[in-house]
């Protein structure tokens, strides 16, 4: 019946990953129960990662699901928990504002387009991409050589924005 | 240094890891007990007085008794004596109070039954006190023949154990109960009419035994002249 | 003995080819193969651990411990493991039903997911990952996910205060756990656990990295919950935790995860600072048992000493003395290496 070859058992492999990550998406946007959503969120970051990791890019799928899925998205249900003071069932409704459906509606329509428009005009090289091995150490060097003052300069700028949020939720003392 | 303690601590738990189990297998081994351990509370029943010191002094209500009054002796009579084990609590107050000491604990610490009911101990009269006693009671006529029998047996039995109490009832002298009661143990015929006559009509009964005691006199008199012969 | 398993391996590779199957299949197939191999020894592997940890526990309290079914009582978790089976399943009717019920399940996947990477031996692991540490620390990460779920799921405020706090405690915990690695990952120069193996043919890391070690013992403590840092579900203030409210086979679960995540912890803490599958004289897949179950016993050790100590403290802790001691420990590793290029050494 099906001869079934590498490519066609990578390419299921895909498509398993990419349906995750797409339902994934959807519930974040339709479940009712904000809880839900931000675990949805979980699995589309889960499944980013599994792509990541699909593409021989290890490390940044390592990174992805310690970093997105492991701790962000746990800063997020902690905060939607914080905030939720209405039935659990009802807390992420759609929008009932026409205005609010028109800026969502043309900013998912931009996007898709500027996507559509990335993936067609650009050109893809024929021969199959090789694996590094190494994909690690050539980060690092990229990351403390090439690019070092981007890299230190992005560090800082969450370091401020650590102390301002603090003194945001601690407030300034008026001597 | 911060940290010693911890290690220390680590040391204390490792030193106890290797030491012996303390543990007691008890349904498998039983476990030592003190000399003065607390166990199940014991009752005798003949040395009780019947005085009530120990309900006194008891906090929890646990024990209780029945008592009669006859109207021959002066002493009440103790008919049950009740312990309802699920109250205690072992102060041993009860213990200390009896004058008589007919409270004591035991080493039995299994105490536990399967029904509420079971955990309540009540002591009933032994029928071998009441033999005694029961010859005080006029018998009743329309008892019947076996029970008479049984009566009579009873007193035989408590003829044989304690003649001097219930012949001092027939008989004024101490020395003449002396006498009759050696009689009765050796002479089995004695003992048995005694008891009979007992059980059925008192009265007769002294006189018989009277009858007895200066046939005996004699005879030991003669015996004794013959011996100085 | 040596190459039992990985010869085992390569048989039954090869027994599928000849049967017609492509290689990638049969590749597919015998990943499935480990995958099984690895969470039937899961399973059986506990019933061992926690026979053990209670007549340790029991040991270090001058107790027998269990010692009426079988000899030693060894088949004592036997008897639980059925009885969790045939206990009633409860889900609280006020319960986010969905969550309460997919939580377990996502908490033992993860834990399982943690075994992918750790070498069991010469040649022996499902996935010989580029960045194999990094992945295990990534996905020791996902478990607290599963707890939020199970506390939040749960409707309880026990079950959420669990929840929270071994949330809070796991994702401060970390931090200096993945930095105390950091400094073993510079000396090997590999995030690859065989090659981390082989880095200690001489010599173990724990001698080179004696910081490094403590704080990764510490720290891991605290993200198995294990005593003393087992605030998250302190029977004694908060019922359980996040589990309160699980009863039967969904509780078991947890349970199972638990002491899976404390094997996988171990047996990296074999791998990473007590030379892996290395040593003389016995087979390379015995040693990582003999290194991990010695760990384990030391987890114990500690567990069976120490009281537990208070939320706030436990968090200080890992923010005031760990998170700079492990960064100390990089800087010092760091410094160690040029020295030891400048002297020529290595
Ligand atoms: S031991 Fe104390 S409680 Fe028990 S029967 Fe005696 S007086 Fe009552
Ligand atoms: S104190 Fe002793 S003698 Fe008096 S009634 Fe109680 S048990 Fe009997």
């Amino acid at each position: 019946m099906f001869e079934f070859s590498a490519f066609s058992l990578y390419d299921a492999a895909f498509l398993a990953i990419g349906g995750v990550t797409i339902l994934g998406a959807l519930g974040v946007v339709l479940f009712r129960n904000i809880i839900y959503s931000a675990l949805s969120l979980v699995f589309t970051m889960l499944g980013v990662a599994a792509i990541y990791f699909q593409l021989n890019a290890g490390f940044l799928g390592a990174i992805q699901i310690l970093v997105y899925a492991g701790a962000i998205s746990v800063l997020i249900i902690f905060a939607v928990m914080l905030l939720m003071n209405k039935e659990a069932r009802r807390t992420n409704l759609p929008t009932t504002r026409t205005k609010a459906w028109f800026a969502g509606g043309t900013i998912t329509v931009m996007m898709l387009a500027s996507i559509i428009a990335a993936v067609g005009f650009s050109e893809w090289p024929k021969t199959a991409l090789q694996g590094v091995d190494n994909s690690v150490g050539m980060l690092a060097e990229l990351m403390l050589g090439d690019y070092v003052i981007a890299f230190e300069a992005a560090a800082i700028l969450l370091l401020v924005a650590v102390i301002g949020a603090i003194i945001l939720a601690k407030g300034v003392e008026n001597k | 240094m911060n940290g010693q303690g911890l290690i220390k601590g680590l040391g204390i738990t490792l030193k106890h890891f290797f030491q012996k189990e303390i543990t007691e297998q008890y349904p498998d081994v039983m476990p030592e007990l003190a000399t003065r351990f607390r166990g199940c509370l014991q009752f005798e029943f003949e040395k009780c007085i019947a005085c009530g010191i120990c309900v006194n002094s008891c906090p929890n209500n646990v024990l209780s008794f029945e008592t009669e009054k006859s109207e021959n002796s002066k002493k009440k009579k103790l008919l049950s004596y009740t312990i309802d084990f699920q109250y205690c609590m072992f102060c041993n107050l009860c213990v200390e109070g009896c004058p008589k000491d007919c409270l004591h604990f035991d080493h039995d610490f299994e105490l536990s039954t399967f029904s509420r009911d079971d955990i309540k101990r009540v002591y009933l009269r032994p029928a071998e006190m009441d033999e005694e006693k029961e010859a005080d009671a006029a018998p009743v006529q329309d008892e019947q023949e076996s029970k008479e029998q049984k009566q009579i047996d009873a007193m035989l039995k408590a003829l044989q154990k304690n003649p001097q109490k219930i012949l001092a009832k027939m008989l004024e002298q101490e020395e003449d109960i002396g006498i009759l009661s050696e009689l009765m143990q050796s002479n089995e015929k004695t003992a048995g009419k005694i008891a009979e006559l007992l059980v059925k009509d008192k009265e007769k009964a002294a006189k018989v035994a009277a009858g007895f005691v200066t046939k005996e006199k004699k005879n030991r008199l003669q015996a004794e002249k013959g011996g100085e012969e | 003995m040596e190459h039992l398993f990985t010869n085992l391996a390569t048989a039954l590779t090869g027994w599928m080819i000849t049967l017609g199957l492509s290689p990638v299949w049969a590749d597919v197939i015998l990943l499935l193969v480990k995958w099984i191999i690895i969470i039937t020894i899961i399973t059986l592997n506990i019933i061992i651990l926690i026979w053990l940890e209670r007549k340790v526990s029991a040991f270090f309290q001058e107790r027998l411990g269990p010692n009426r079914l079988g000899p030693f009582g060894i088949f004592q978790t036997i008897a639980d493991a059925i009885k969790l089976l045939t206990k009633e399943d409860i889900v609280p009717s006020a319960a986010d039903k969905l969550i309460f019920k997919t939580a377990p399940m996502f908490f033992i996947v993860v834990a399982v997911m943690l075994y992918t990477v750790i070498p069991m031996g010469q040649g022996m692991e499902v996935i010989n990952l580029n960045i194999g540490l990094l992945f295990f620390i990534s996905m020791g990460s996902l478990s607290t996910i599963a707890l939020l779920m199970a506390g939040w799921g749960s409707d309880n405020k026990w079950s959420l205060m669990g929840a929270v706090r071994s949330v809070a405690q796991m994702i401060s915990y970390e931090i200096p756990l993945a930095f105390s690695l950091l400094g073993v990952v510079m000396i090997s120069g590999s995030l690859n656990l065989q090659d981390i193996v082989a880095a200690q043919d001489n010599i173990w890391f724990v001698i080179l990295q004696p910081i490094a070690f403590l704080t990764y013992f510490i720290a891991a403590t605290a993200e198995l919950n294990r005593g003393p840092f087992d605030m998250p579900e302190a029977e004694q203030e908060l019922t359980g935790g996040a589990y309160t409210e699980y009863t039967g086979m969904r509780w078991a679960l947890f349970f199972l995860a638990e002491y899976t995540n404390l094997v996988a912890v171990s047996a990296l803490m074999a791998t990473v600072f007590l030379g892996g599958w290395q040593g003389p004289w016995l087979p390379s897949w015995l040693w990582i048992i003999i290194k991990t179950y010695g760990v384990i016993l030391v987890f114990f050790w500690v567990k069976w000493t120490f009281p537990r100590i208070r939320m706030d403290h436990l968090m200080s802790f890992s923010w005031k003395v760990l998170v700079p001691v492990s960064l100390g420990n990089i800087l010092l590793t760091g410094a160690g290496i040029y020295f030891c290029q400048w002297m020529g050494w290595c």
